[in-house]
């Protein structure tokens, strides 16, 4: 039992049941049970990862990793569609600090910038446009919580066991891996002008890639006009088409 | 381990973590909004992956494509919730079920199942004023215009 695989397997087991316990199935109980098994499976699965050497970096590793899926949970078990979204803030903080630790400054500030600043406020302001009363009846149920908790959670569970594979040192099937260097990194992405060095690359070899990602925004800029536009004359007209 | 190794298995596991996350709530949730909230989370994971990746390779290509994701993701807001204010004018409900007449021929109809009632919060009593001041003037049509005054 205390192969690795059998823990992955195990803590894979154990979250895809608190997941299920945990969505929202009707007038179903066993939240708090859904929970602690939550609780449980990820400290298990967090097991597996290896400590980065220094007891510092680990420590922020785990707070912030913790903070990022436990909001993601929250996110997606919670009722009320407006705790979702603070649930989903928080997951954004954790996952932005973890884009700090892995070194990518500009893109921390920008993920909290662009999805905390601006796409959430978007969706909160869609929240109190239609459903300004909190719950529905439709929060308080999910298509299949079972079935889809647990192919999830598989999918999950294959994608961490083939990530340990591929980078385990005895592998057979890669070549060997020779991971950068202090020195090579100090030179590279970790640059203390890191910033401008990616806006050189940015605006250097990737300069199509932006000019694309800006038409893209344009077009769904306009999109979104259109969408709206085309639509807004008829309110609640949808019934009679039904059957 | 070496700690680089260590650090982009770490990584790569919390980004596979958030993308099963995001996935489970796509799937299983029937508010639009929280859909599109999932789909968010699972982009957060590609992130967090694409972002380690380009650290492994001393490389910006990683950080390059994160900063896609990111455009690709506002993009999506934009139209997702033009739709789904669409949706919502159309219908009055936020709820997917709401559009499954839109299924394949064959499939029979979506029945939902009789939901218990909700237990009722207690609420505080509200605190009784005494009466004072004159009862202000409305207007018939007012009422019409703003029903919940």
């Amino acid at each position: 039992m205390l192969d690795p695989r059998h823990i992955l397997i195990l803590a894979v087991l154990l979250g895809a049941v608190g997941l299920w316990l945990m969505l929202p199935r009707g007038g179903a109980r066993g939240r708090a049970v859904g929970t602690v098994l939550g609780i449980v499976a990820l400290g298990l699965w967090f097991s597996q990862s290896h400590g980065l050497g220094q007891w510092t970096a680990d420590g922020m590793f785990f707070v912030l990793a913790a903070i990022a899926v436990v909001a993601a949970v929250g996110t997606v078990t919670s009722r009320n569609p407006v705790y979702c979204a603070i649930w989903f803030g928080l997951s954004l903080l954790g996952a932005a600090g973890l884009l700090l630790l892995v070194g990518a400054q500009f893109l921390a500030v920008a993920t909290v910038l662009v999805y905390a600043g601006a796409i959430l406020v978007m969706f909160l302001f869609v929240l109190m446009v239609a459903q300004p009363e909190g719950k529905a009846s439709c929060d308080r149920m999910s298509w299949e919580a079972g079935i889809s908790a647990a192919a999830g959670i598989a999918m999950v569970g294959v994608l961490s066991v083939a990530i340990g594979g591929v980078l385990a040192p005895s592998c057979p099937a890669m070549p060997p891996i020779v991971p950068p260097t202090q020195e090579e990194l100090a030179a590279g992405v970790l640059d203390p002008h890191q910033v401008a060095r990616l806006g050189g690359e940015l605006f250097g070899r990737r300069l199509i890639a932006v000019e694309i990602a800006g038409t893209l925004l344009l077009a769904a800029l306009v999109g979104a006009a259109v969408i709206v536009n085309q639509f807004s004359g008829r309110r609640h007209d949808g019934q009679s088409r039904e059957q | 381990m070496h700690p680089e190794i260590a650090l982009l298995n770490d990584f790569l596991l919390v980004g596979a973590l958030l993308f099963g996350v995001g996935l489970i709530g796509f799937v299983s949730r029937r508010n639009m909004i929280v859909m599109f909230l999932s789909a968010e989370i699972m982009l957060q994971g590609v992130s967090l992956s694409l972002a380690a990746w380009g650290r492994f390779h001393n490389d910006f290509g990683g950080q390059t494509l994160v900063l896609l994701i990111i455009a690709v993701a506002a993009c999506e807001a934009a139209v997702a919730l033009a739709l789904v204010l669409t949706l919502f004018h159309r219908r009055g409900s936020l709820d997917i079920a709401a559009w499954h007449f839109l299924r394949e021929a064959n499939q029979p109809p979506f029945r939902d199942a009789p939901l218990p009632e909700e237990p009722a919060q207690r609420r505080e009593p509200w605190p009784r004023l005494p009466t004072a001041g004159v009862r202000p003037e409305t207007f018939g049509e007012e009422n019409d215009y703003r029903p919940r005054v």
